[in-house]
């Protein structure tokens, strides 16, 4: 198979956090992250996720706004709020698919709107270069 | 108190009696100081002698005065005292009554007289019952037939008048307004979890208020009154009304004017939302229903074979796990897509008839009811006045004005700015104030309370009035103004599915279709010398036109149908017959009239050159038309387009009929033609029409020289008179 970048960059490992209760979507993404030479941490339910993303200051946040307790949107703004998550990114990875609701999650700070069903190149193509963004960012400090 | 007669009568002669005595007693004392004291004692000599005569004579006098005053009180007294009781008998509650003689001659010539008058009156009684009676059959026909048609509609249909008092309704507006049990009031604490509505009453005559929300019905009269004022094409408001049973009624509601323009009542149109989503179970309604988990389902077979096929070495555990995904999500599918639509249909989203609405009509309703409704000031700073919003008007404010109430409750603010824009397929509407920011929680709580302001209410949540309008609803945050807090809803700005055909405004048509706008009477085609012509030595031109509409100002000849009398003989093949495009397209209810059809006038000759040809048929005769003015008013209006002039003197079978039947009080063609004898085939064909006047017109002749009615000039002014005489009307 093609030479993964995770083989030829090890040190840096960039997390990424995926909030979704369906495993039909976690597990794929999960492996096709990790994959990718990605650390990978799942939530199931919004609290889960603030949690985890507290204590484990992810890089990356795909989202799925209809995760419950609180909903997606309310995470998103939750994580959004707390200053030590100010470099994470958040994109969110959704079944909800109106315009209003990616106006809201826009709104709500995310950096990212990607509908279900999605295809798995769409998918990396966004994260690494939101990563990559930041990436820059981080080694202009 | 009344007296008994009887009584009456001892007091009236005992008094008299008395009187009498008094009288003679009087008399004897005046006589007995006249005399010198010999003679009274000689006059005593003699009464005590002889008072048996002088008794007996006084008992015979009383005896008479007695017999007298009987007479007088039977004959004349009595029956007079009677007289008034009988009279009003017979004009209040029995009209067959009638006196009887008794008493004097002047009396029993008096009581003749009244049953006389009697006699008559209740004839005349007779009559005006008998007309009331057909009068009622012919309504109630109508009605009935009205009934039958409403019944058979969808839509529930409701008639009230200006003070809600339901006028009129068909079944399925009782299903839709009215609970499932009806009758038994229900238990309070077994009904619904949500405050269901208190049982109500409905039918007839009740006030709709008792079944729909009386602020529902004056937020669309406000809409309704404002859109008159605008003069917009469709005046109807539409909102969404909550059936007892729960289930989803959109409402129109249309004003019903008078002549004036006044509102006199309106209708309310109710369409079932919930049946009609089940009867169509359109698959696009089915598939944004089932959209959330079938997208989630179809993201994790996609995802796990998109991977599987990226990554062919997957260890085999994973590549199981993942075969296990994709078997699973397949599964789901099938289910979602095996159960029964319906079943799935949870709460579609396109569920509510959004209507368009311009936002600056919007803004300016929520403001003034914050303003006297919760004592909150509105301010609109930033908006396009004529952007359009798809909303439930009155849901909608509510929506708002509750917002707005909550955050005066939880962080006293008197003082809001709103602005709406729209952006990318969205339309923003942001309401904000200055103070701590808004938590998503905060949001959420609101959402899940029923809305309700003082007497205003929804029996629905905030949430569900969002989700109805395919909204969201998020904290706002402005990035320049940390002081800035609100909540920003977001409404999709799509253009509707359904879109709202105007509904021609309900006015009510003056009662008499007739039109008198036409001076028939002085046409300069009247020469004295054709004038003093007998009416059979004559040549008609008798004619009918179908036309568009009721309006000859706006509406347009579509057919003209002609034939000619000549000698008093109806020449039936020697007629006028012609379509004419009026170069527009038909009403549908004109239509329903005379069954001419758009596509039957496409390739016809228009009115420019067809009256050309119509004015050489007509030319030199006595045109003759049913309510000519009518017609002859339609062609006169062509006047100046064609140049076409007619001056012929002009006949009217409506007014000539009413020459001859003065009584009748219908003159319309039908009504004629049947009194007549005539037969109507051909009824609303042009042609039929005028072969049916002409037949008609054949018929009143003779009888017109019955009431010498003979020469031209004699038909015109007795028509003039009928005219006149008919305008008081």
């Amino acid at each position: 198979m093609t030479a993964k970048p995770s083989q030829t960059a090890p040190p840096p490992r960039r997390k990424i956090l995926i909030a979704d209760h369906e495993t039909g979507t976690t597990v794929p993404l999960r492996f096709l992250m990790e994959q990718s030479g990605y650390e990978v941490r799942v939530a199931t339910t919004g609290e889960e996720a603030i949690r985890v993303a507290t204590a484990y200051k992810p890089d990356l946040v795909l989202l799925e706004a209809m995760i419950a307790n609180p909903d997606g949107f309310e995470t998103c703004q939750l994580i959004r709020e707390n200053p030590n998550l100010a470099a994470t990114r958040i994109i969110f990875v959704t079944a909800m698919i109106r315009e209003v609701d990616i106006a809201k999650g826009m709104a709500l700070g995310a950096d990212g709107y990607i509908k279900k069903p999605f295809a798995n190149a769409e998918i990396m193509d966004h994260v690494r270069k939101l990563l990559e963004l930041t990436d820059g960012d981080g080694s202009n400090q | 108190m009344e007296m008994d007669p009887t009584n009456k009568f001892w007091w009236f002669a005992g008094l008299s009696i008395l009187l009498a005595l008094l009288f003679f007693t009087g008399i004897a004392m005046l006589a007995w100081q006249q005399l010198a004291p010999g003679q009274q004692t000689v006059v005593l000599e003699v009464i005590k002698e002889h008072f048996i005569y002088f008794f007996m004579a006084m008992v015979v006098l009383l005896t008479a005065v007695g017999f007298a005053l009987d007479g007088i009180f039977h004959s004349f007294i009595l029956p007079l005292e009677r007289l008034p009781e009988e009279v009003e008998l017979v004009y209040t509650v029995n009209p067959r009554h009638r006196i009887k003689r008794e008493g004097s001659k002047a009396v029993n010539q008096l009581i003749d007289n009244l049953n006389e008058w009697a006699d008559r009156h209740e004839a005349f009684e007779a009559a005006v019952e008998k007309r009331v009676q057909s009068a009622r059959q012919e309504v109630e026909k109508e009605k009935n037939i009205l009934a039958v048609i409403m019944s058979e509609l969808p839509e529930g249909v409701l008639i009230c008048n200006r003070e809600g008092q339901i006028l009129f309704f068909n079944r399925q507006a009782q299903k839709f307004l009215t609970r499932r049990e009806e009758g038994l009031p229900p238990n309070a604490t077994q009904t619904a979890p949500r405050d269901k509505p208190p049982f109500a009453y409905f039918g007839l005559g009740r006030s709709v208020f008792e079944v729909i929300d009386r602020n529902l019905i004056s937020h669309a009269w406000d809409e309704i009154a404002e859109k008159l004022e605008r003069q917009d094409s469709s005046a109807a408001a539409y909102f969404v009304l909550l059936a007892p049973d729960g289930r989803h009624i959109r409402t129109e509601m249309v004003p019903v004017l008078n002549q004036q323009r006044q509102f006199s009542g309106f209708i309310l149109i109710l369409n079932d939302l919930s049946s009609k989503m089940e009867s169509d179970g359109h698959a696009d309604l089915l598939l944004q229903s089932l959209s959330g988990g079938l997208r989630t389902a179809v993201a994790g077979v996609r995802a796990a074979s998109e991977t599987m096929m990226e990554f062919p070495e997957i260890p085999p555990e994973t590549r199981q796990e993942f075969t296990r995904i994709i078997y699973d999500e397949a599964l789901r599918i099938s289910r979602l897509l095996g159960q029964h639509s319906r079943e799935r249909i949870e709460r579609p989203r396109s569920q509510w008839p959004l209507i368009e609405m311009r936002v600056g009509t919007v803004l300016e309703k929520i403001a003034v009811k914050a303003r006297h409704l919760l004592h909150l000031r509105l301010i609109r700073d930033n908006y396009e006045k004529d952007l359009q919003l798809s909303a439930d008007s009155y849901s909608f404010s509510l929506a708002i004005l509750f917002l707005m109430h909550q955050a005066h409750e939880a962080f006293g603010i008197e003082e809001f700015h709103c602005g709406v824009e729209r952006r990318s397929g969205c339309v923003h509407f942001d309401l904000i104030w200055q103070g701590p920011s808004l938590r998503m929680e905060t949001v959420h709580l609101w959402a899940e309370k029923v809305l309700s302001l003082q007497d205003q209410g929804l029996p629905l949540t905030l949430g569900e009035v969002i989700h109805y309008h395919q909204a969201e609803i998020w904290p706002y945050a402005d990035a320049n103004d940390a002081r800035a807090s609100g909540v920003r809803l977001t409404l999709p700005a799509i253009q509707l599915a359904e879109k709202h055909l105007p509904r021609n405004l309900a006015i009510i048509p003056d009662s008499r279709p007739e039109f008198y706008d036409f001076d028939l009477f002085n046409q300069p085609g009247q020469l004295p010398e054709i004038d003093s012509l007998p009416l059979a030595d004559l040549t008609y031109t008798v004619f009918d036109t179908e036309t568009t509409g009721l309006d000859p100002r706006s509406d347009e000849i579509i057919s003209i149908g002609a034939v000619r009398i000549v000698n008093n003989r109806l020449l039936s093949r020697d007629r006028f017959e012609q379509l004419v495009n009026p170069r527009r397209a038909l009403r549908w209810e004109s239509v329903q009239i005379h069954g001419i059809r758009d596509e039957m006038l496409a390739d016809q000759p228009t009115i420019d050159e067809v009256l050309p040809r119509f004015h050489k048929f007509s030319e030199n005769t006595i045109m003759v038309a049913h309510n000519a003015a009518f017609d002859m008013r339609m062609l006169q209006l062509k006047e100046t387009a064609t140049g076409i002039r007619f001056i012929n003197p002009v006949l009217d079978t409506m007014l000539l009929s009413a020459i001859v039947h003065p009584a009748q009080e219908n003159h319309n063609l039908m009504t004629i033609a049947q009194r007549l004898g005539i037969d109507v085939s051909g009824r609303h064909t042009a042609i039929g029409d005028a072969l049916a006047t002409a037949e008609m017109f054949l018929k009143l002749m003779p009888l017109l020289a019955k009431k010498g009615v003979h020469t031209l000039q004699e038909a015109r002014q007795a028509s003039e008179k009928t005219y006149y005489a008919r305008l008081k009307y």
